[in-house]
């Protein structure tokens, strides 16, 4: 298991109200390493779990070196205003809703159906009771 | 005797002295006249100087006090007194030094005061002036009537970027009109900048390159240098990866980049600069050639003339073709006939 993390150009981020880095990790003579696991290693360094989110790591030319990056928010409520929805939806934060593009579209175009001309542009997206 | 030389030397010197202070009365008398027209002008307040030049009215004001110091001092001196310790001297030389030390802020406004003279007395901008062709924005506005829509559109998308701007009445998108150029590329001009390139690939070629070394003086250097495309990728490579370091996100790799990076890698595992030169016909004004399996020149594709009629489609040589056809069909029936 000789998993190394190494942290560059550390940086407090004060607007965005969180501590962000470069994770260089040192994986030598294995596969590149999952995600979850850098995650569980950074939550053991730092004691706290649920405002700790890593992504983009790519894997160098010849394998046992991956960088990534890695943000530590203040607190969770920080945490859920500045992330984009997609990474919080992987820490189970969030859940974007399951209705598909198509589906939306078809709805739109029923509701316009009762209407003429140019009352037709006063439809405007989502539920209208 | 000194008396006689100097009662002749009295005598030719009273004659100048007669004439020389007649015409000091006159002079004086001239002056007076012109200064007191002036007085009255000024106190007519014929000349306001509130929204002028800050630096020449200092400089008027300390020209007359000096003039009023020196005519105390010719007073005094005519009447009899000395001027020693005379407190008008020390003031002439305070105007003095002030004068003096005006003076290159004078050089340094000279150009402002002429054009503005200019400008007073011809009532308009000279024809060499600069300023003239400074931008007209209301120039650039479209005179239609959705102007004041466009305004009121551009402040809303200003404010607000993700909200939807209400719009009362859907207008239709007008262009805005600017001062049209014609483009008007000759193909001649397209051959030119051909060749520059061509020119400047085989300059840097490393036949070239050997052979300055050759025939240049200065000392040979052994450098590890790889393949410039080589070197250009990897620093490439190295910006892009401060970028995403520094801004904490990471970048897409169009196709083409991903086909240079892969072309550059090849480069260094193959050992193709050993056997492949590049082309130096640009240098040299002969045909390009090839190597065998390098990929043959894409030849450059005729931009068709707009001028072309409609009934002039078919090209000479298939009207040639199609009247040998008929000729010898032609012929065909004198036999048959």
């Amino acid at each position: 298991m000789t998993l190394t993390l190494r942290s560059k150009k550390f940086m407090t981020n004060r607007l965005l109200r969180r501590k962000q880095r470069v994770i260089d990790v040192h994986h030598p003579g294995k596969a590149t390493v999952p995600k979850s696991e850098i995650w569980e290693k950074l939550a053991e360094m730092y004691k706290i779990a649920d405002v700790i989110f890593v992504f983009g790591f790519r894997a160098h030319f010849g394998g046992g070196q991956t960088t990534g990056f890695g943000m530590i928010y203040d607190s969770l409520d920080y945490a859920k205003k500045n992330k984009p929805k997609h990474r919080l939806a992987r820490h189970s934060l969030y859940e974007k809703k399951k209705t598909s593009r198509k589906q939306r579209k078809e709805e739109y175009k029923n509701r316009m159906t009762q209407f003429r001309r140019t009352a037709k542009a006063s439809v405007g997206p989502g539920k209208k009771k | 005797m000194a008396a006689p030389g100097n009662l002749a030397v009295l005598e030719s010197d009273l004659q100048s002295a007669v004439t020389l202070l007649k015409n000091l009365q006159d002079q004086v008398m001239a002056v007076t006249a012109q200064v007191q027209a002036l007085t009255k002008k000024v106190q007519a307040r014929a000349y306001p100087t509130e929204k002028g030049l800050s630096l020449l009215e200092v400089k008027d004001q300390l020209l007359l006090m000096y003039l009023m110091d020196l005519t105390h001092l010719i007073l005094d001196k005519a009447s009899g007194g000395s001027l020693q310790g005379h407190a008008a001297v020390l003031r002439l030389v305070e105007i003095r030094t002030v004068l003096e030390k005006l003076r290159p802020l004078d050089q340094k406004l000279k150009y402002q005061i002429d054009k503005l003279v200019k400008t007073a007395v011809t009532g308009s901008l000279s024809e060499n002036d600069p300023l003239r062709f400074k931008p007209h924005p209301s120039n650039m506005m479209s005179k239609l009537s959705s102007e004041d829509e466009e305004e009121d559109e551009a402040e809303g998308q200003s404010e607000a970027s993700g909200k939807k701007s209400v719009k009362g009445t859907v207008k239709k998108y007008v262009p805005p009109r600017l001062v049209p150029v014609h483009y008007d590329e000759t193909e001649a001009e397209r051959e030119k900048k051909r060749l520059e390139r061509a020119r400047k690939r085989a300059l840097s070629s490393s036949v070239i390159r050997e052979l300055k070394e050759q025939y240049s003086d200065a000392p040979e250097e052994i450098r590890d240098a790889r393949h410039p495309h080589v070197t250009r990728q990897s620093q490439e490579d190295q910006h892009r990866i401060n970028y995403e370091e520094s801004m904490m996100v990471r970048l897409s790799v169009s196709k083409r980049e991903k086909g240079r990076r892969k072309r550059a890698s090849v480069m260094n595992s193959q050992l193709h600069s050993l056997t492949h030169f590049s082309d130096i016909s640009a240098l040299t004004g002969g045909t390009p050639h090839l190597d065998e399996d390098q990929n043959p020149i894409k030849k450059r594709k005729k931009i068709p003339k707009k001028s072309r009629k409609k009934t002039g489609v078919l090209s000479s040589h298939i009207m040639a073709r199609r009247r040998k056809f008929l000729k010898g069909l032609a012929r065909k029936e004198e036999l048959t006939l």
